[in-house]
């Protein structure tokens, strides 16, 4: 029998998005499923931002606390090392202290920290409030304006807060992340409410919402697999900027990153534990159709930029 | 086609309310205006009714048929409610429906009420733990339903296989598998098997505006598959039989004179089709 | 064309004697329309009708199994490309590489890590399924020496036998035919030979060419050869061409029904960067991958690895169950709140992180309701009053706790009065009906 190729070739592609201003990066764009170059155009990479916060990761597991420990009590010093150190290609700020049970810093403090982070660092910005609905959506309008023309990300818009959030990233010239809670057709009816404001279709990123391998994997792995599959073969506008996994929040609070060996000799080395979990939960969620993950663990980042390089 | 009256169910307030007070009022209401706007047979669901399940079958048949001369589709897990209801059942209007036996082992014993009291029953096509993953899985589960019927003594003829109509807001895949299943299951006796399904499940979780948008198309690609009965809102099918023109024609390619009718249909038929992404604002796009 | 189960049952007798352990032919058909029975479990099926359904019933890729016992592994078997469509079959086998150049020592202590690799995640044991023996010396006496040894150390576990010299896969096959393993080598100057042997012990047999058309060629001599089960290796060694040979394989054989690649593929992940070696398994296991072979097999590995494949391997249809107990959220005190939900997993994953949100440490009591979410399980019967009060009865909560008070869904407040009949002595407090409710739920509870 003889073989011929299978190939596919689809109606729909992927946006591409373009972040930050000096150093800008690009994502998405590609008309197939992820990496299959071989049948279609696969133009660029899939980007990792470095995670940082702006009060001290106090409930970060060590094995990825300590890899920060002289930089990480101030977000300026902690930008500045993910960038000029670590070679961060993009870097993604968590303003964890603005949340009512965190220190409930105010929308003006967090303006105040992201122009400092914006004026130490030449790479892409991906601003993150705390993930509380109400006080994002005055923290994510205050660091728009801060960040204006900077070409940020801003996130995350969510059912409860879009509009302010959306209103404030258009004004400014952002991109901005939508989430919604695992399931495909509320991703798309967020989208669809988004741009129904008059935000740019294309200069959205989907949040379909990550988990960490083992909690919950296959559903954000499934729903991420099929919204790709609806922008390819239906051409699905609604569905067709591209995803982000936000991989190291997720990881680094589960048992399987804490445990010492000590207590579970059967897992075997927690540092190497933990490295590797970030890192296989990542590669998972780029071959189901992330391009834009967010992590914590150096060493995670660096195998997975290896895989990405041997997948291009 | 028969349309068993969907409304008396615990899930509605209005009804739960009547149900715990044994107020007749509004019961009997409910399902006079059933009647009156075609259904055949009216649906009684208590839901599981752990306490006082008997009793309260027992009154709600009575009283729903002490207004209207229909039979009744007694619709709860409750074993005993179930036989409560058959025993004060009238069948001098017609035969009962025992909503349902499965193949969940907990239901088989359904079957058995079925053949004491020459009841007709409803088979759902659903196992224990996890739904069935495409037509094929329900013809199976149908196969095993009808062989274990067949031991009991319930006829064939008897039994209302129903497929398990799922959300199209979560489960959208589902809306057309259920459609083949019911095609396969009407090939799987001579004469064909009969089918049911709980209609109004597909717009489950939907904007209250496109709930009826739904439920009417879809009965329509439903009846043009074979399907012999539906649990449903009975004004809202006869709505839908005076649409069933436009919307043949839309399926066979035809144009139809009202354009605004016409993309709905459309976009509703592509989203029950699988062909676009259901959001609760797809009519809009 | 596969056939419908209606049109496989005019071919059955239609006796339904139940002899194939099916109530009746109907609904026997429908299990092998499905490829979930096999058509051997009929003794009264005519040879014509055998001939036809033979044919049609094929799975598009053949079912392969290696070794005997317990451990035996079973591959191929898929019917889809997605994971959301249905089920992922048979999940992906991890083997470990060892190889017969290393020494004894050497040998030993891997053969022990594969023995102690076991591990029980969420009720299944999940190991370390394989050893890939490789005959690196080339030297057909030390491989038979090494492959003896390990089958006697670890007589349970899958063997395959990597060689592409005949010599050396003869003696080797010969001393563990009994052990079923998989013989793997065959390439285009040896296939003679190799299926020879796999024929003769009646071993699966492992194919490598360069190319997918190279590829379907060898299959097909091998089976002309007198070899059924065949594993298939494309050679693809960098995760942009498994990803690419993986990916045509499996279209080919589910969406063209292309037989000659309709078999178990095998991957090679070994890297000397051990995470990487991690990621290219990831890729193996996520697209299409039946055999991995790996280089290494650290525990931090293997934990990673074995939850990837269970998780890609769940059935999407069947919910995700966590385990019935009641879990304690923060560090709850004898006075700290309690709550109840069903043991859906991504309710579980919901509510349980709502309630970290609010701060408040709680118990939570998680009921087997078989997977489902809170309303679905209450009309189907599974979460109902006297079911709940027996799961706190037995639970042996009122130990821990001081007070009695549980609060539940408010989806079904309709059983609060239920649940306190039968519960003598407790309170039922209806809490928020969605999970982002529970924060400032908890929050004004503990501080009244």
């Amino acid at each position: 029998m003889a073989f011929a190729a299978p190939k596919e070739t689809y109606s729909g592609k992927v946006f591409e998005v373009v972040i930050g201003t000096d150093k800008a990066v690009a994502f998405g764009g590609e008309n197939v499923l992820p990496f299959h170059s071989f049948e279609g155009n696969v133009p660029h990479r899939p980007v990792i931002a470095y995670e940082i916060q702006d009060i001290p990761p106090d409930d970060w597991p060590e094995t990825v606390k300590k890899v920060y420990g002289s930089v990480s009590g101030d977000p300026v010093t902690w930008a500045k090392y993910c960038q000029d150190t670590l070679n961060a290609k993009a870097i993604a700020l968590r303003l964890l202290s603005t949340h009512p049970d965190r220190e409930n810093r105010s929308p003006e403090d967090a303006a105040k920290t992201v122009k400092d982070v914006l004026s130490a660092i030449n790479i892409p910005l991906i601003i993150l409030g705390s993930n509380h609905v109400e006080k994002d959506s005055s923290v994510l309008v205050a660091v728009s304006e801060a960040a204006k023309d900077k070409n940020c990300v801003i996130g995350k818009a969510q059912e409860g807060n879009y509009k302010t959030i959306a209103a404030a990233a258009m004004a400014n010239n952002h991109k901005l992340i939508a989430m919604s809670e695992l399931d495909i057709n509320l991703s798309k009816q967020l989208n669809i409410l988004i741009t129904q404001m008059g935000f740019d279709k294309e200069k959205l990123i989907t949040d379909p919402m990550c988990s960490a391998l083992g909690y919950g994997l296959e559903y954000t792995y499934s729903v991420m697999e099929r919204i790709r599959l609806a922008a390819l073969t239906q051409n699905d506008a609604t569905m067709q900027p591209p995803m982000l996994a936000d991989v190291g929040m997720y990881v680094w609070k589960i048992k399987e990153t804490q445990a010492s060996e000590a207590e579970l000799p059967a897992w075997g080395s927690l540092e190497e534990r933990g490295i590797t979990w970030e890192a296989v939960t990542a590669a998972s969620l780029l071959m189901s159709g992330a391009e834009l993950l967010i992590m914590r663990h150096p060493d995670a980042v660096k195998a997975v930029e290896k895989f990405i390089d041997e997948l291009m | 086609m028969l349309i068993i009256g969907e409304k008396l169910s615990i899930i509605a307030k209005r009804v739960r309310e009547a149900m715990m007070k044994r107020d007749k009022g509004p019961i009997q209401e409910i399902a006079t205006r059933q009647w009156k706007e075609g259904s055949g047979m009216i649906d009684a669901n208590i839901g599981p009714a752990e306490d006082g399940g008997e009793e309260l079958m027992e009154w709600m048949v009575t009283t729903i048929q002490e207004v209207v001369p229909l039979p009744i589709c007694l619709d709860t897990t409750n074993y005993k409610a179930i036989e409560a209801g058959l025993k004060v059942h009238n069948n001098e209007w017609g035969r009962p429906l025992i909503n349902s036996t499965s193949n969940d082992p907990e239901r088989f014993p359904m079957l058995e009420l079925a053949a004491k009291y020459n009841s007709q029953i409803i088979g759902l096509t659903v196992g224990k733990g996890g739904l069935p993953a495409d037509a094929e899985e329900r013809a199976a589960i149908a196969a095993e339903i009808m062989a274990r019927a067949m031991e009991y003594g319930v006829p064939l003829e008897d039994i209302y296989l129903d497929p398990l109509v799922l959300q199209i807001a979560t489960s959208q895949d589902h809306a057309m598998k259920v459609i083949d299943a019911i095609k396969m299951f009407r090939e799987m006796n001579e004469p064909p098997m009969k089918t049911v399904v709980g209609l109004s499940n597909i717009s489950n979780g939907c904007p209250k505006h496109i709930r009826p948008i739904l439920n009417k198309y879809y009965f329509i690609m439903l009846m043009n598959a074979g399907l012999d009965a539906a649990i449903a809102d009975a004004h809202e099918m006869a709505e839908a039989m005076q649409e069933k023109q436009l919307v043949d024609d839309i399926l066979a390619g035809k144009e139809i004179e009202d354009k605004e009718k016409m993309i709905i249909i459309k976009k509703t038929l592509d989203v029950i089709m699988n062909k676009t992404l259901y959001a609760h604002s797809y009519l809009e796009m | 064309m596969a056939l419908t189960g209606v049109e496989i049952f005019k071919l059955l007798p239609k006796t339904n004697c139940k002899k194939c352990g099916h109530p009746t032919c109907l609904a026997f058909a429908m299990k092998l329309a499905q490829r979930q029975a096999s058509l051997d479990a009929c003794p009264d099926v005519s040879e014509e009708a055998k001939k036809i359904l033979g044919e049609a019933s094929a799975p598009p890729i053949r079912p392969i199994t290696i070794g005997v016992g317990d451990k035996a592994v079973k591959m191929g078997e898929e019917t889809v490309l997605f994971r959301h469509e249905k089920k992922f079959v048979n999940p992906c086998v991890f083997a470990v590489e060892i190889n017969d150049s290393m020494s004894d020592e050497e040998i030993n202590k891997m053969v022990d890590d594969v023995l102690s690799s076991e591990i029980d995640r969420v009720g299944q044991k999940l190991r370390i399924d394989a050893i890939f023996v490789n005959n690196v010396s080339n030297d057909a006496g030390r491989f038979e020496s090494v492959v003896m040894a390990i089958a006697s150390k670890a007589p349970a576990v899958p063997l395959i036998i990597a060689t592409n010299n005949p010599d050396a896969a003869m003696v080797a096959v010969k001393a563990v035919a009994d052990k079923k393993p998989l013989l793997y080598g065959a390439n285009e100057s040896n296939v003679e030979a190799m299926a020879n042997i796999a024929k003769t012990y009646k071993t699966s047999l492992g194919v490598t060419a360069k190319g997918l058309d190279a590829l379907s060629i060898l299959t097909e001599k091998i089976k002309g050869l007198g070899v059924d089960d065949i594993v298939v290796d494309h050679g693809a060694r960098s995760a942009k061409e498994i990803l690419e040979a993986n990916t045509y394989i499996r279209r080919a054989a589910i969406k063209k029904n292309f037989k000659a690649l309709g078999y178990p593929v095998i991957n090679f992940a070994q890297r000397d960067d051990r995470v990487l070696e991690s990621l290219v398994a990831t890729l193996g296991v996520t697209k299409y991958a039946s055999i991995v072979v790996l280089g290494s097999i650290e525990k931090w590995k293997n934990l990673a690895l074995f939850t990837l494949r269970q998780n890609i391997y769940t059935d999407p249809q069947v919910p995700m169950q966590v385990e019935q107990k009641i879990y304690k959220i923060g560090e709850p005190t004898p006075e700290s709140p309690l709550t109840i939900t069903t043991n859906f997993s991504l309710t579980y994953f919901i509510v349980s992180g709502e309630i970290e949100n609010s701060k408040v440490p709680c118990r939570l009591a998680v009921m087997d309701c078989e997977g489902l979410s809170v309303l679905t399980a209450w009309a189907a019967g599974k979460f109902t009053a006297s079911k709940i009060a027996q799961f706190i009865q037995e639970s042996g909560i009122e130990n821990e706790i001081k007070h009695r008070e549980l609060i539940i869904p408010g989806y079904v407040a309709i059983l609060s009065g239920a649940i306190e009949d039968k519960l003598p002595g407790w309170k039922v407090i209806v809490g928020p009906r969605e999970a982002n409710g529970i924060p400032a739920f908890l929050r004004s509870k503990v501080s009244q």
